[in-house]
C-alpha cells in the first residue's frame, strides 16, 4: 500500500473541477457537502500563489438530515441565494465525497430548479471518486465546451485560444505573459485562456478563435471537440529554450499564415538569447552536471529538451506524474536516453531513484525538493508548490525570456553552490 | 426586516439580547467558508503527541487539505510534527468494505514507522458507510504493538469541530492507568504549543515548586499521558479538554479546575487565585506586582487607543472578558463575531452589559457578510484571523492576537496591548496600495 508519509496525497477529481472551473470570472461553485470541505479548501486554494476561493466557491452546508433523508432544500435555498445575490451566468452545483456516496442527483434537482434560476446550472457529480485532478479539470473542459460554446458568428484570422492553463498551473501568470507576448511577435493575439483567466462570455466565443494552442494535455480532448465541431486547429506544445521557442513560432506562424520576421528573431536573440557559455568562465565546468526532472510531461519534455540540447546537462532522471497522454511525448522521451524514466511513481520510489542518482540539480514540485535534501541545486518548477510563489509575471520558464530567465537562474543558483563544479 | 436599516443588520444581535441557550442564526445559505471540521482540527493536533503516528482514513478530499495544512504550518514558528499517514479511500472501499484496507494499513504503518500509539482518524464517509469500524479495529488490536486509538470526526452530524476535538482527548484517557497521587504537580489541559512550559503560568507555578507533569495535548509522550493521572490537579484551558478532565475525575479521582484564560488584570489576578487555592499553595506576591505593572501599561495604552472601535472575532480564552478589557482602554467593541456562544462565557456577559457596554453579536463563519457587516459598522480595528486584504481595502486595521495565544497570564494581556498599538509589519504599505487602489480613477 503506498501509505503517504513524506509526499502526499494526490488530488482527486473534486479538485480538479474546482480549480478548473475557478478562473472563470462569472461562474460561481456550490458544493453539496458539509462546511468543513469547504473550509478546508482555503489552504489548497492558498499553496497556489496565495489565492482565495472566496467569493467564487460557496458549500450547501449539508447535515445529518441531508444525509439520511437525502433531503435536498438546502442546496436549493442556496442556489436561489446566490442567483439573488450574486448575479453570476453559471452556478456549477459540485459533488462532494459524501454527496458522491449518498447518490444525490444534482442533475435531477437542476432539472427542477433550472426555471425559477436565472443562472445557468450544471453539474459534476465525480466527488472525488472519479480519479485524480487530471479527471475532473478535464470533465470541466468537456463539460463547458459542449455546453457553453457557441456557433461564431465570425473567425477572428489571428486570434487563438490558449487551452490547458487552469488555476494549478505551475508559473502561469509567467507563462502566459510571455506566450502572449510571443505571439505578439508575429502578430497574433490571445481570444481567451481556457480556463485559467476567462469567463463565460470569452467561452461562448471560443470558437471565433482561427487556432487553439494546448499547452497541456489534458485540453487535448477539448481542442479535438472544437476541431471537430467548428474546424479550428490546434497546436500543442509549450516553447522552451532558445530553438525550442523558434520552432514554436515558426509552427504557429505557418498554421495561420503569419511570419516570424527575422528582424524581431534576431531582436529577440540579441535580448534573451544569451547562451549559459556566455555566463560561466573557463573554469566552471557544465559536462560532469547530473539533473533530475519531476514534472508534469509538457514542462519535463521542456526543461529535458532545455538542459540537454542548450545547457549540455545530463537528464539523469526524468519522472512524470502520470502518462502523457499524447504518443508524440512518449516517443521524444525515448528518443532523448533518459537516464531513468519514472511514470506515476510512488513517492518512496522518486525518493530512491533521486538518491541513488544523486543529481547535482533537480527540478520538481515542494515535496520533490523536500525529499531531496542533500542536493545542492533544486528549482521549484511543478505544482504543488507550496512554500513557493510565482505570482510576478516576469519569471517565465517558456520562450525567449524563459530561457533567459531559467538559464541565468540556474548559473546564479550554481554559482551559490561552487561544489558543483568540483564533484 | 426594519426597512430602514440594512438587511445584514438584521442578522446580528445585541448582546443583551442573546439568551443563554440561544444558538446564532446562520448569516448565509449559501457558506463560505463555513466552519472547519474536526477532520482537520485533530489532524493538527495529534502529532503533538510524542512517539505516535496518525492513519487519516478518508477521500482525498480530506486527505490532500489535511496534508497542505501541515505543510503551510511548518512553514511557521509553530511547526508540527510529521507523523501523519495517509490512507485514501476509493469507490471501491465504500463498496467492499474499508476493513481490509485499514488492516494493511495499520500492519504497514506498525512495521515501518514503529510508534507507540497509533492514531486512527475517521471523516465523514467512514461514518455514512456505516460500517462498525470499532469492532474492526478491535480485531487488529492484539496483532499490533502500538496502542490504536480511534478518533471518530465525522463532520455532518455536528457544523463545528468541537465533538471531534472532545474525541481526539478522550482517546488519550485509554492511556492512562490509575496511579498513587503526587502533591504538588499538575497537567495543564487544552493547551497547544511547544512553548507551553516556558509560559508566565508555567515559571510562576514552577517557581513556588509545583511540578507541571503533562501539558496535554502539547508533546507528552504515551508513557507520560499514562502517569497523568497522578497529579494533584488538572488544570483545564479550554471546552474541548474537560470533558476529558471529567472522565480522569470519575475514573481516577483526579481533581480539576476549568479556568479559561482571562484578559483583564483583575480577572488573572482572581484566575491565579483559584488555582493557588486549588493547589493549596500562597498566591505569590509576584502576581500582584505583574498586575500593577500590567495596569500601568493599559494606562499607557489607553492614551494611544482611546476612542477607537474594533470588531472582534475568534479570541483564544474568555472573549467577553477581553472585551471588557477593550472598552476599559477606552476601545469599543463594535461587534463581536462568534461560532457558539459558551455557557460560561455567561458571567462575563453579564457583567460586560451591566457595564454599559453592549455590542452586536453575529455569527461569522461566512467571510462575505462578515466583510459586508464591517463595510455597514466601520471600525477601525479587526482583532483576530481575517482576510487582511479585505480588511486594508475597507482601511480597517487588522489586529493579528495568535501571538498572545501561546501566553498565560500577565504576558498575555500585556502581548495583545502591544498588538494593538503597534501595525504588523508589512500593513502600512499594504493599506497605502488599498486606499489608492480604493479611490479608483
Amino acid at each position: 500500500m503506498d501509505l503517504k508519509h513524506e509526499d502526499y496525497p494526490v488530488p482527486s477529481d473534486y479538485f480538479g473541477v474546482l480549480w478548473a472551473l475557478s478562473g472563470i470570472n462569472d461562474l460561481i461553485i456550490l458544493e453539496h457537502g458539509s462546511t468543513g470541505t469547504c473550509n478546508f479548501n482555503a489552504f489548497n486554494y492558498m499553496i497556489m500563489n496565495r489565492q482565495s476561493p472566496k467569493g467564487k466557491l460557496f458549500s450547501s452546508g449539508m447535515d445529518e438530515d441531508d444525509v439520511v433523508m437525502g433531503r435536498d432544500t438546502k442546496i436549493k435555498e442556496a442556489v436561489a441565494e446566490l442567483d439573488n445575490e450574486y448575479r453570476p451566468k453559471v452556478i456549477a452545483l459540485v459533488a462532494t465525497g459524501v454527496t458522491s456516496v449518498i447518490g444525490l442527483d444534482l442533475q435531477g434537482i437542476i432539472e427542477e430548479i433550472q426555471p425559477d434560476t436565472a443562472a445557468r446550472l450544471i453539474s459534476f457529480s465525480g466527488g472525488g471518486f472519479a480519479g485524480d485532478y487530471h479527471v475532473g479539470i478535464k470533465e470541466v473542459f468537456r463539460s463547458l465546451t459542449n455546453n457553453i460554446i457557441k456557433e461564431p458568428r465570425e473567425r477572428k484570422p489571428c486570434s487563438v485560444n490558449i487551452i490547458g492553463p487552469t488555476i494549478d498551473s505551475f508559473n502561469a501568470n509567467s507563462d502566459l505573459a510571455e506566450i502572449k507576448r510571443m505571439l505578439g511577435l508575429i502578430g497574433a493575439e490571445v481570444n481567451t485562456v481556457f480556463t485559467f483567466s476567462t469567463d463565460i462570455d470569452r467561452i461562448e466565443n471560443l470558437a471565433c478563435a482561427s487556432l487553439n494552442l494546448v499547452t497541456r494535455d489534458i485540453g487535448i480532448q477539448a481542442a479535438e471537440i472544437m476541431k471537430e465541431r467548428y474546424g479550428i486547429p490546434y497546436y500543442y506544445g509549450l516553447p522552451f529554450g532558445v530553438k525550442g521557442s523558434i520552432n514554436w513560432l515558426n509552427d504557429i506562424a505557418a498554421i495561420m499564415g503569419l511570419e516570424l520576421k527575422r528582424s524581431v528573431l534576431r531582436s529577440e536573440l540579441q535580448r534573451y538569447g544569451f547562451s549559459i557559455l556566455e555566463l560561466v568562465n573557463f573554469l566552471q565546468d557544465l559536462d560532469h552536471l547530473k539533473a533530475a526532472v519531476s514534472c508534469p510531461c509538457e514542462y519535463a519534455l521542456g526543461l529535458t529538451t532545455l538542459l540537454q540540447d542548450e545547457w549540455g546537462i545530463e537528464p539523469s532522471l526524468v519522472s512524470l506524474p502520470i502518462w502523457p497522454e499524447m504518443p508524440q511525448i512518449q516517443s521524444e522521451f525515448s528518443r532523448r536516453k533518459i537516464g531513468r524514466m519514472l511514470v506515476e511513481p510512488e513517492g518512496k520510489m522518486l525518493s530512491e531513484a533521486i538518491r541513488d542518482i544523486n543529481p547535482h540539480i533537480l527540478f520538481g514540485n515542494s515535496y520533490d525538493l523536500l525529499m531531496a535534501e542533500n542536493i545542492p541545486v533544486k528549482v521549484h518548477a511543478a505544482f504543488p508548490a507550496f512554500d513557493h510563489i510565482y505570482r510576478y509575471d516576469g519569471t517565465p520558464f517558456v520562450g525567449f525570456r524563459g530561457h533567459a530567465y531559467l538559464t541565468e537562474t540556474l548559473i546564479n543558483l550554481l554559482n551559490q553552490n561552487p561544489e558543483v563544479f568540483r564533484n | 426586516m426594519d426597512s430602514n436599516k440594512p438587511e445584514i443588520m438584521d442578522k446580528c444581535l445585541l448582546l443583551s439580547e442573546l439568551s443563554e441557550d440561544s444558538a446564532l442564526t446562520a448569516t448565509a445559505a449559501a457558506k463560505y467558508p463555513g466552519q472547519h471540521c474536526s477532520f482537520r482540527a485533530v489532524a493538527g493536533t495529534v502529532p503533538l503527541i510524542k512517539n505516535s503516528c496518525a492513519l487519516l482514513l478518508g477521500p482525498a478530499i480530506c486527505l490532500y487539505n489535511a496534508k497542505l495544512s501541515m505543510n503551510m504550518r511548518s512553514l511557521t514558528a509553530d511547526p508540527r510534527p510529521n507523523n501523519l499517514l495517509f490512507v485514501n479511500y476509493s469507490q471501491d472501499d465504500i463498496i467492499f468494505g474499508f476493513h481490509d484496507k485499514v488492516r494493511e494499513a495499520i500492519l504497514q504503518a506498525e512495521e515501518e514507522h514503529h510508534p507507540e500509539v497509533l492514531f486512527l482518524i475517521t471523516s465523514c464517509l467512514q461514518e455514512i458507510v456505516g460500517e462498525d469500524f470499532d469492532s474492526c479495529i478491535d480485531r487488529i488490536r492484539p496483532l499490533v504493538k502500538a496502542k490504536l486509538l480511534i478518533v471518530h470526526t465525522e463532520n455532518f452530524t455536528c457544523e463545528g469541530a468541537a465533538p471531534g476535538v472532545e474525541n481526539m482527548f478522550k482517546s488519550l484517557f485509554l492511556l492512562m492507568a490509575p496511579q498513587p497521587k503526587e502533591e504538588k504537580t499538575i497537567n495543564i489541559l487544552g493547551l497547544w504549543t511547544s512553548t507551553a512550559r516556558k509560559t508566565e503560568l508555567a515559571n510562576i507555578l514552577r517557581k513556588n515548586g509545583i511540578v507541571i507533569r503533562n501539558v496535554i495535548p502539547s508533546y507528552c509522550s504515551p508513557s507520560e499521558l499514562e502517569k497523568a493521572p497522578g497529579v494533584q490537579l488538572n488544570l483545564v484551558l479550554d471546552q474541548y479538554a474537560l470533558p476529558l478532565a471529567k472522565m480522569m475525575k470519575e475514573r481516577f479521582g483526579t481533581e480539576y479546575i476549568y479556568c479559561r484564560k482571562p484578559y483583564r488584570p483583575a480577572s488573572i489576578e482572581k484566575w491565579y487565585q483559584e488555582i493557588a487555592a486549588a493547589l493549596n499553595i500562597d498566591l505569590p506576591s509576584e502576581i500582584a506586582e505583574l498586575k500593577r505593572e500590567t495596569e500601568e501599561m493599559i494606562i499607557q495604552a489607553r492614551r494611544n487607543l482611546s476612542g477607537k472601535s474594533c470588531a472582534v472575532s475568534g479570541i483564544s480564552g474568555r472573549t467577553f472578558d477581553l472585551a471588557m478589557l477593550l472598552s476599559w482602554l477606552g476601545v469599543e467593541p463594535r461587534v463581536i463575531l462568534l461560532q457558539t456562544p459558551l455557557p460560561e462565557d455567561r458571567p462575563d456577559i453579564n457583567e460586560l452589559v451591566a457595564s454599559g457596554v453592549d455590542p452586536l453579536i453575529f455569527r461569522g463563519d461566512n467571510s462575505l457578510q462578515n466583510e459586508q457587516l464591517l463595510r455597514k459598522l466601520s471600525p477601525d480595528m479587526f482583532l483576530g484571523a481575517f482576510d487582511r486584504k479585505a480588511l486594508s481595502k475597507m482601511q480597517i486595521v487588522p489586529v493579528v492576537l495568535s501571538a498572545s495565544y501561546y501566553k498565560l497570564g500577565f504576558e498575555s494581556t500585556i502581548e495583545v496591548l502591544r498588538l494593538l498599538q503597534e501595525m504588523s509589519a508589512g500593513l502600512e504599505a499594504m493599506m497605502y496600495k488599498e486606499k489608492i487602489l480604493a479611490e479608483g480613477v
